[in-house]
C-alpha cells in the first residue's frame, strides 16, 4: 500500500514534484508544533490539475492528504498524523487575477500573506486580515484557520475578505464557490475547516482601500489589568480602533532588547493603538484615546510621529513572540479567547496558574478582541517543566471556558487540541460537524486527526513545544 | 404553500420545544416551513408541501447583551426594530440592512440570507455572526461559535445556517458582534439628466470619503425622494460628524463641476427613513403585475445589467426599474405589466430571456401567481450535489420547506 501511493505519485507527477526519500519527507512530518509523523509521500503541486491527481491516486490507495503551506501553524495543522500525503502549497503562490476596480484577486493558496499586500499597494489597496505570522504564513493557511492578526478587530478575519474558493474532492474533481452563487454558503463553511473538507486551490480575496491616514501611539500602564480596563473602556466610548495590543513586560523587555523600539521598560504592560481612516477623525479620535488611557492609570502616552516609528512598533510587537528566545530555550504559546470584559480577571488568573506551576509567562495579546496568547516559558530538555507547561496550559483553556470564552481564537483546533474541543461542544454540537464532514469527506482521508476529539481514553499526556 | 390543506399553526414555548416540534414532524413525515415576520416569504419557491407552519414569535428577546463587549445573544423571532431599539439606547447596532424591521424577525433574515447595500462597509451580517443555536429534525439543539469575536473552534456552522432558508433546521438563536453605530447619517439624492450619467457613475468611485452606499435609481417612484427625475444618484455617507461633512462637501462640488445644480440631502431620522423605504422596496410588490429579481456580480457591471433589464422589458412590452447597487454589484431589477394577466402570458419567454441574460438572476419578490410559475433560482450552482447531499444529511425526512430551495432542494 505504502510504496503503491509512492511509486503511482511518481509515474503520474515526477520526481520533481513528488519527493519519497526519507530525509525529504522528514521536512514535512511538523509544522510549528512539536510532535511529527512521517508522511509516506509529499507532493508539491504547480497548478490545480497535478493537486487533483494527487488527491485522487491518495484517496484511491486510502491514504490521508494533509494541505500544507509555510508549515508556521501553531497547532499541529499541518502534521500528517496518519501518515499520507503531505501537499505543500508553496509553488502555488501567484496572483491569479488582480481587479483593482471591483477590489478583488484571485489567488493561490501558497501565496504568503504579506506578498499580497506588498504587490498590490501601489493600487491603493491591501488585504486586511495580518496574522503576526504574515511575513512567511500562506493565504490558503489563513484560510485553513480562518486566521486573525492585530487589525481584525476592525476589518474581521479571514473568512469576512474571502469571496469564494476553489477546492478539490476526494474524487480529484474541481470545484468552484462563489457568495454570489446561489444556495449553502460552502465558501463560509471551509473557511476554517482546517483542510478537513477538501483541498483549496484558489482564493477570492476581498480587498480594501488603504485607509487615507493611520496614527499609532503607545501607553504605559503600571500592569496588564489596568491596561485591560482602559481597552474596555476605549471601545465603550464607540471608538473601534484598527488595533489594541497588550504586551506586558516580560515581552517588552524581550523585544526591547532586541528591536530597540524604545519602550517603557519600567512599565508593568504597554497598550498600542492604531487608528485609521480619513484625516479628519484621527486627532480627535487619538485625543480621546489617550484620555481615556489617562482615566484608566496610563503612566505615558506617545503618538508615533511618523510613519518609520509606526512601523518600528508594529514590528516589535509582531516580532515578540521570536524575541522571546531571550528569556528561556522554549515557550508555549496559547491561543484563547474570552468577552473582552473579562480580561483583567483572565489575566489575573493566568499569573496565579503560571505561579502555582512555577512557570514565567509573558503576556501579548489582541485586547480589542479579547484574544490572549500567554505564552509560558520553559526549557524542553526538563521534562518536570514540560508536564508543568502541558497542566497549565490546560488549565488556562478551563479558565477561560469557565469565563464564556474559547479554545481558539485564531490559530484553530488542528492536533493540539482536538481532545480540549469536547470541552467547548457537547455531542449534539460535535454531531452537526460531523455531518458536514461525511458530506465532504465521509472516508475522514483529508487532514485525519485533527479538530475532531480523538475519543481515545485520557491519560495520554502529550507534548505541546512550540519552537521559538 | 398547496391551497388544498391549511397548514397547523405550532408556535413553540422555547428552543426545546421548537426542538421537539422538528422531531415529531420528521417522525410523522409533516413538511415544515418556519415562518418569523414573513417579510422575506418571497425568496425561493413555494415549498411543495406545507404541514405545519412553525411561527417563532414566541422565541422572542435579547439575550445576553453587553454593550462593553459589544456581543448579544438574540432569540430568532425579535424584530430588527426591537433590537435596533435596544442596542441604539447603547449608541449600537447591528446592520441587517433589511426591508420592513418592524416585522422582520432576526431569525428570518438569517435564513434569507439577507444582505444589504450597507454590506460594502460593514459586512453581510452573515459577518457579524460569532455563534448560534439551531433546532434540527433529530430533535437536537446544536450550537456553534460561541460570544466571543474570534473563534477558529470547529466548524463555523452559523455560515451553513445563514442563508439556507429554513431548509436545514430552525435557528433558534444568534449571537452577533455589534457596531457602534455612526453617530451621523446623511443621505444625497442627485438627480440624473440623461447626458450627465456617465460622469456621474465616474464620480463616486473617485471620492475620497466613500460612501456606505451608492446606489443608482431608476423609478421606485414611490420612494424618489426626487420626484422630478426618474434616474437618481442616492449615496449614503455615515460616520463622524466631521467626515460626513467633508464627503458631502466633496460630493457637492463634484457633482456641481458636473453640472447638478441641486442635490437635496437628508440628515439623520430623516436619512434613515428614506434609506430604509428604498429597502423596503427590494421587496414591495405592488398591485399583482411586478416581479423583482436579484442579480449579484462585479460591481462595475451592477449598472450596465440595470440598462440590460431596460432593454429586455423594452423587447417584451414591460416596464422595468431598476436599483444598481455601485459597491456591492448587486442589481435589483422589478419589471411590470399593465396587468396581471399580460405578464403571466408572456412570463415563459420573459424569465428564460433574464436567464440568459444574466449569469445570476434570483426571484426577490413579486406577484404571487407570478413567482408560481417560474423557478425562483433560475441557474444550478456548480456545487449543487453538495449541496443536496448536505440536505440528506440534516434533514433525511424531507420535511424542511421541500422544494423550496435551490435545485428544488
Amino acid at each position: 500500500m505504502v510504496t503503491s501511493l509512492a511509486s503511482r505519485l511518481l509515474e503520474a507527477l515526477g520526481p520533481d514534484t513528488v519527493l519519497n526519500s526519507p530525509e525529504d519527507l522528514a521536512a514535512y512530518s511538523y509544522d510549528a508544533y512539536s510532535e511529527g509523523h512521517l508522511p509516506t509521500a509529499a507532493v508539491i503541486p504547480r497548478d490545480a490539475r497535478e493537486a487533483a491527481l494527487a488527491v485522487r491516486i491518495a484517496f484511491e490507495c486510502g491514504e490521508p492528504v494533509v494541505p500544507r503551506g509555510a508549515g508556521s501553524g501553531l497547532c499541529g495543522g499541518a502534521i500528517p498524523a496518519r501518515g499520507g500525503l503531505v501537499m505543500s502549497m508553496v509553488r502555488m503562490n501567484r496572483i491569479l487575477e488582480l481587479d483593482v476596480r471591483n477590489r478583488r484577486a484571485r489567488v493561490q493558496p501558497g501565496l504568503i500573506n504579506l506578498d499580497l499586500s506588498r504587490t498590490i499597494a501601489a493600487h491603493g489597496i491591501f488585504y486586511a486580515p495580518d496574522p503576526s505570522s504574515q511575513k512567511v504564513s500562506t493565504i490558503g493557511g489563513n484560510v485553513g484557520t480562518n486566521a486573525g492578526g492585530p487589525h481584525c478587530l476592525s476589518y474581521g478575519t479571514t473568512t469576512n475578505h474571502v469571496l469564494g474558493l476553489e477546492y478539490i474532492d476526494g474524487a480529484g474533481a474541481i470545484h468552484h464557490t462563489s457568495l454570489d452563487d446561489p444556495g449553502y454558503d460552502l465558501t463560509g463553511l471551509l473557511v476554517g475547516s482546517e483542510g478537513t473538507l477538501g483541498l483549496v486551490t484558489a482564493v477570492d480575496v476581498r480587498l480594501l482601500v488603504l485607509p487615507e491616514s493611520v496614527r499609532v501611539g503607545l501607553a504605559s500602564f503600571p500592569d496588564v489589568e489596568s491596561a485591560s480596563e482602559a481597552v474596555s473602556a476605549i471601545i465603550a466610548a464607540g471608538i473601534v480602533p484598527t488595533a489594541l495590543e497588550i504586551m506586558d513586560k516580560l515581552i517588552t523587555t524581550a523585544v526591547e532588547a532586541h528591536y530597540h523600539a524604545g519602550f517603557p521598560l519600567d512599565a508593568g504592560a504597554v497598550l498600542l493603538v492604531e487608528i485609521a481612516g480619513p484625516r479628519d477623525d484621527m486627532l480627535a479620535g487619538e485625543a480621546a484615546i489617550a484620555r481615556i488611557a489617562r482615566q484608566h492609570g496610563a503612566i505615558s502616552w506617545r503618538s508615533a510621529v511618523d510613519a518609520a516609528e509606526r512601523e518600528a512598533l508594529w514590528a516589535s510587537r509582531k516580532g515578540a513572540a521570536g524575541a522571546l528566545g531571550r528569556i528561556a530555550p522554549n515557550y508555549y504559546i496559547q491561543d484563547a479567547c474570552v468577552p473582552r470584559t473579562k480580561l483583567p480577571q483572565v489575566i489575573h488568573e493566568i499569573g496565579r496558574i503560571a505561579r502555582d506551576h512555577d512557570l514565567p509567562v509573558g503576556n501579548v495579546f489582541h485586547a480589542g478582541d479579547g484574544n490572549l496568547h500567554p505564552l509560558l516559558c520553559f526549557d524542553r530538555r526538563d521534562p518536570r517543566a514540560v508536564r508543568a507547561v502541558v497542566e497549565a496550559g490546560t488549565e488556562i483553556l478551563s479558565t477561560c471556558i469557565a469565563m464564556g470564552g474559547t479554545i481558539s481564537g485564531e490559530h484553530g483546533i488542528g492536533h493540539e487540541k482536538r481532545d480540549s474541543l469536547a470541552l467547548v461542544f457537547d455531542t449534539a454540537d460535535l454531531a452537526a460537524m460531523s455531518r458536514v464532514r461525511d458530506v465532504f469527506d465521509p472516508r475522514r482521508l483529508f487532514n485525519p486527526d485533527k479538530i475532531f476529539p480523538s475519543g481515545a481514553v485520557c491519560g495520554e499526556v502529550r507534548v505541546p513545544v512550540a519552537v521559538a | 404553500m398547496t391551497a388544498a390543506a391549511k397548514p397547523r399553526v405550532v408556535v413553540p414555548q422555547d428552543a426545546a420545544a421548537a426542538a421537539a416540534t422538528l422531531a415529531d414532524c420528521a417522525r410523522d413525515g409533516a413538511a415544515v416551513v418556519i415562518v418569523g415576520g414573513s417579510t422575506l416569504q418571497s425568496i425561493g419557491n413555494a415549498p411543495r408541501r406545507c404541514d405545519v407552519a412553525l411561527h417563532t414569535r414566541r422565541l422572542r428577546g435579547i439575550r445576553e447583551y453587553d454593550p462593553h463587549d459589544m456581543t448579544a445573544g438574540i432569540d430568532a423571532g425579535t424584530t430588527l426594530a426591537e433590537i435596533a431599539s435596544v442596542l441604539g439606547r447603547q449608541g449600537q447596532w447591528i446592520p441587517f440592512d433589511a426591508p420592513l424591521p418592524a416585522r422582520a424577525t432576526v431569525g428570518g433574515t438569517l435564513a434569507a440570507g439577507w444582505a444589504g447595500p450597507r454590506r460594502a462597509v460593514y459586512g453581510r451580517p452573515r459577518d457579524l455572526v460569532i455563534g448560534s443555536t439551531i433546532a434540527l429534525t433529530d430533535g437536537t439543539l446544536a450550537r456553534a461559535g460561541g460570544m466571543v469575536v474570534k473563534n477558529v473552534t470547529g466548524y463555523d456552522m452559523s455560515k451553513l445556517y445563514v442563508g439556507s432558508l429554513g431548509t436545514l433546521g430552525l435557528i433558534v438563536r444568534a449571537n452577533f458582534k455589534t457596531l457602534p453605530r455612526p453617530p451621523v447619517r446623511r443621505l444625497a439624492v442627485a438627480p440624473v439628466a440623461g447626458d450627465l450619467r456617465d460622469r456621474m457613475l465616474a464620480l463616486v468611485g473617485a471620492l475620497t470619503i466613500e460612501p456606505t452606499a451608492a446606489l443608482m435609481v431608476d423609478g421606485f417612484a414611490r420612494v424618489a425622494r426626487y420626484p422630478g427625475a426618474a434616474l437618481r444618484l442616492v449615496l449614503l455617507f455615515e460616520g463622524s460628524d466631521a467626515v460626513v461633512e467633508r464627503g458631502t462637501r466633496d460630493l457637492r462640488s463634484a457633482l456641481g463641476k458636473a453640472g447638478v445644480a441641486e442635490t437635496p440631502l437628508f440628515d439623520g431620522d430623516a436619512a434613515d427613513l428614506a434609506f430604509a423605504e428604498l429597502i423596503d422596496a427590494y421587496v414591495e410588490a405592488p398591485g399583482n403585475g411586478t416581479l423583482t429579481y436579484r442579480t449579484t456580480g462585479l460591481p462595475s457591471s451592477a449598472w450596465a445589467r440595470t440598462r440590460a433589464a431596460e432593454a429586455l422589458a423594452r423587447e417584451h412590452g414591460l416596464t422595468a426599474e431598476s436599483i444598481a447597487d455601485l459597491r456591492t454589484g448587486d442589481a435589483i431589477l422589478r419589471f411590470s405589466a399593465r396587468t396581471a394577466a399580460t405578464f403571466a402570458g408572456k412570463l415563459a419567454a420573459f424569465d428564460a430571456d433574464v436567464r440568459r441574460t444574466f449569469e445570476r438572476a434570483t426571484v426577490l419578490a413579486g406577484a404571487p401567481a407570478l413567482r408560481a410559475s417560474i423557478d425562483a433560482w433560475g441557474s444550478e450552482p456548480s456545487t449543487l450535489a453538495t449541496m443536496r447531499a448536505i440536505k440528506a444529511h440534516f434533514d433525511p425526512a424531507g420535511i424542511l420547506a421541500p422544494g423550496r430551495y435551490v435545485g428544488t432542494i
